[in-house]
């Protein structure tokens, strides 16, 4: 009797205890998230003139106004996210590389690297800078007048506008996100590296396997749930991408908007001086909407399943 | 039973450490100052307080003013704060007192002045204010905005809303000193007037005179404005320019004021965007200045545009009233930096005015009276705006001070090389007509030659970049019809 009692009101003291992350979440959380998709169905916005104009139900035309071709027959919301998906890519692929290089490096049992602690320090530090002054720095730097112009100018060149040219606008965003995010990328894969069992490295190294073979053979597929979390995770932050070409580009979005994102539509929506609830609750849909898909698309490209298999079968 | 207790404790602690947390957030987040600059002087509070006691109890003792740079800080700091008086004492003894304490003045004593200063690039200084003036009804009375500063862009916003009040109910009064668009600019549909300006901002050309001379021959203000009177001449000087190795203009925007103040036409006409044709004009012109290498692709307010006015500047023209080289042109008015005096201005082409500052009084003010009183004292006080004239080179919005300094031989400005430029503003100022303006303009007039550049540098058509800006504005203001 004594016993039961305990158990059920152990139970109830935990519910208890997380009650408070799910009031705050429930609050600050979920009732937003679903205003967010009710307003979406809704003609709401306030005007320069102080007036606030709805809200009226308009069913889904929120959403057709962003699907609609503009006068140059473009559908800028195919626009923006082909941009932000775009950057996205130039930043996440070579930040992953050379993470995966880095937390080799590291971990690898030949070449004991000494002061790890200093190196991995450096390494995360861009992360702590924020995205703002990382932009401004960068927007600086390769300003027309900046110290990169100067230095080509004193080897005979002639000064480049870096941001009236679109790849080199959106080559700088896509750096600025690798160098701000690689460190935090490098971490996460040394602790998978580690994580993974010693004693299958020393069976190869017994066995003769050759550093690409062990890597090929043992790291790589049993380091496969990790490059899935680290993909999806930088993919929904890259698909929120902001801060950083929005400050490069003085919230323009760079030449004929080639550099600007999703969100930075979504800021003009709703960050400005007016307000259009409507239009930006139907937008942020869409971003959740494309985040649930493409996360879905790498769990099924990079093979969740196979992953979990090869663990299965290390153990 | 004791685990029960402590876990107990804990839960409940947990609980109200949620609850106190969300407390401690609402009250924090109905700051109006979150998220600023914000800096704060509060003066000394002195020991005799018995004869300015009734006045306390009726006025808050916080002065919020919100701006969106240092210039207006400065003159109140300098002017207002502490600016000494002449007083006599009952014994004929001739002393000097700050103006705080000059006798039948309206008293700072104890009041802490808070400036909330945004940028205004992008509507951020606009987005701030109009969160503060939303939350005003509900704001703590030393929370509260009392006193605002807008633009000619913008104002038409706040003095056409219920978020300012009628200064007349102050005790302002409208002067016949005051230039009349200062007054109609800030007065509402009903001709109620909401707040007063410091300045007049008559635009000239502002010129720099060593390449003036290399260019034209002369660098006398008359002989110049014969050469640069009209867009014809202005084009030819500028290749005549080009010649000689140097910019006509430092920004393709330098010149957007000069046609965007005199249209005959709003931004928007009946809810529906509107490109008048002097903005078309422009348009042409920047295009071809930019081809031909007249000009550079920077902002008005950009850093390659700030560069050409060191002593190695190559760029011959700028536009701007009495406040653009006195506050804008840092880097030509350092002695330093070798063209300090090397500058002049003239009518210019086409006259114009651009921007000016206005202080706009906040509904629920609790400073009502000092708020009245600072304006009277930029704008009627004449020790004050001749202050402005002489130390701060300001072209003031009071006629008798200015008509002094413009009589008077031996007044000039040692940045223009000696010149009287409060001589020539003051016939400029004449011509000012304060007409077909919108809520809309700072955005619509900052934006459209951003998204204009990228034609203008050959990365797109013409129509591609119209409809750029067609998509801004339909992003930004879901009320306005575009093409």
């Amino acid at each position: 009797m004594g016993k039961k009692h305990k158990s059920i009101s152990y139970a109830k003291w935990g519910y208890i205890f997380i009650l408070p992350f799910f009031l705050v979440y429930f609050v600050c959380t979920l009732i937003p998230l679903f205003s967010t998709f009710l307003y979406s169905f809704f003609d709401y916005y306030t005007t320069q003139s102080f007036q606030t104009v709805g809200p009226n139900f308009v069913g889904f035309d929120n959403y057709i106004a962003l699907f609609t071709p503009d006068s140059t027959g473009a559908i800028d919301l195919l626009n923006y996210t082909g941009n932000t998906l775009l950057m996205w890519v130039m930043g996440a692929v070579p930040q992953v590389l050379f993470a995966l290089i880095l937390a080799l490096i590291f971990t690898g049992i030949r070449l004991r690297i000494k002061g790890q602690a200093f190196f991995k320090t450096v390494i995360y530090m861009p992360n702590l800078i924020m995205a703002s002054a990382f932009s401004m720095l960068f927007f600086t730097l390769f300003s027309p007048v900046g110290p990169v112009n100067q230095i080509i100018e004193m080897f005979g060149g002639e000064a480049f506008r870096f941001f009236s040219d679109i790849w080199a606008t959106r080559s700088i965003i896509a750096f600025i996100n690798f160098l701000m995010w690689f460190g935090n990328t490098t971490i996460l894969l040394m602790a998978g590296i580690m994580g993974i069992d010693q004693s299958l490295f020393e069976a190869s190294s017994i066995d003769g396997a050759t550093s690409a073979q062990t890597f090929f053979k043992i790291t790589l597929p049993l380091l496969v749930p990790i490059i899935v979390y680290v993909l999806v995770t930088a993919l929904i932050g890259g698909l929120q991408m902001y801060d950083v070409p929005q400050i490069m580009t003085n919230g323009k979005g760079g030449v004929d908007g080639t550099a600007k994102t999703l969100v930075m539509q979504l800021n003009n929506y709703i960050g400005g001086v007016t307000k259009n609830y409507g239009k930006a609750g139907a937008l942020s849909a869409y971003i959740f909407i494309i985040t649930g898909a493409m996360s879905i698309l790498v769990f099924k490209i990079t093979g969740n399943n196979s992953g979990k298999k090869s663990k299965k079968g290390g153990k | 039973m004791k685990k029960r207790i402590l876990a107990a404790v804990l839960a409940t602690a947990s609980i109200l450490g949620t609850v106190a947390g969300c407390a401690s957030e609402t009250t924090s987040s109905t700051a109006p100052t979150d998220s600023s600059t914000t800096s704060s002087t509060t003066e000394d509070s002195k020991t005799d307080e018995s004869s300015k006691e009734d006045e306390k109890k009726e006025e808050g003792k916080v002065l919020n003013i919100y701006a969106w740079n240092e210039e207006f800080k400065g003159f109140f700091e300098a002017y207002y704060q502490g600016l000494e008086y002449e007083v006599q004492d009952a014994e004929g003894n001739k002393s000097k007192t700050k103006y705080e304490n000059a006798p039948g003045l309206k008293t700072l004593e104890g009041i802490t002045v808070n400036w909330i200063i945004n940028p205004s690039d992008g509507g951020v200084y606009q987005q701030k204010l109009d969160a503060a003036l939303q939350g005003q009804a509900d704001a703590a009375a030393d929370d509260k905005v009392d006193l605002f500063l807008a633009e000619a862009d913008y104002i038409l916003k706040y003095t056409g809303s219920d978020y300012t009040m009628d200064v007349s109910t102050i005790g302002v009064e409208t002067l016949d000193t005051q230039y009349g668009y200062t007054v109609q600019a800030a007065s509402d549909a009903n001709g109620k007037v909401k707040g007063v300006s410091f300045q007049c901002c008559p635009s000239a050309l502002i010129y720099r005179r060593s390449i003036a001379k290399d260019v034209l021959g002369t660098d006398d203000p008359a002989e110049v404005q014969k050469k640069l009177g009209t867009w014809e001449d202005f084009d030819k000087v500028a290749a005549q320019a080009k010649e000689k190795g140097y910019y006509m203009t430092a920004s393709y925007v330098e010149t957007f004021r000069t046609f965007s103040n005199n249209t005959s036409s709003a931004w928007v006409e009946n809810g529906a965007l509107n490109i008048d044709a002097a903005i078309e004009q422009w348009t042409t012109q920047a295009k071809n200045y930019l081809d031909n290498c007249y000009t550079l692709p920077d902002g008005v307010w950009g850093d390659e545009k700030n560069a050409q006015m060191f002593e190695e500047g190559k760029t011959m023209c700028f536009f701007g009233p009495a406040w653009y080289f006195n506050f804008s042109m840092g880097n030509a008015q350092d002695p330093d930096k070798g063209c300090f005096g090397d500058w002049a201005i003239t009518t210019g082409p086409q006259e114009h005015f651009w921007g000016g500052t206005w202080i706009l009084a906040a509904t629920g003010t609790d400073n009502g009276t000092l708020v009245a009183d600072i304006m009277k004292a930029f704008t009627a006080n004449e020790e004050i705006c001749s202050k402005l004239v002489e130390e701060q080179k300001q072209f003031t919005n009071n006629m008798t001070v200015n008509q002094k300094y413009a009589t008077d031989a031996n007044f000039g400005n040692a940045f223009l090389g000696g010149q009287n430029d409060i001589a020539l503003f003051v016939e400029l100022a004449k011509g000012i007509k304060f007409e077909h303006k919108t809520v809309y303009d700072q955005l619509l007039s900052e934006k459209y030659p951003e998204y204009m550049l990228d034609y203008f540098q050959g990365k797109v058509d013409k129509d591609t970049a119209l409809a750029n800006f067609y998509k801004y504005v339909k992003e930004t203001y879901a009320d306005i019809k575009t093409p």
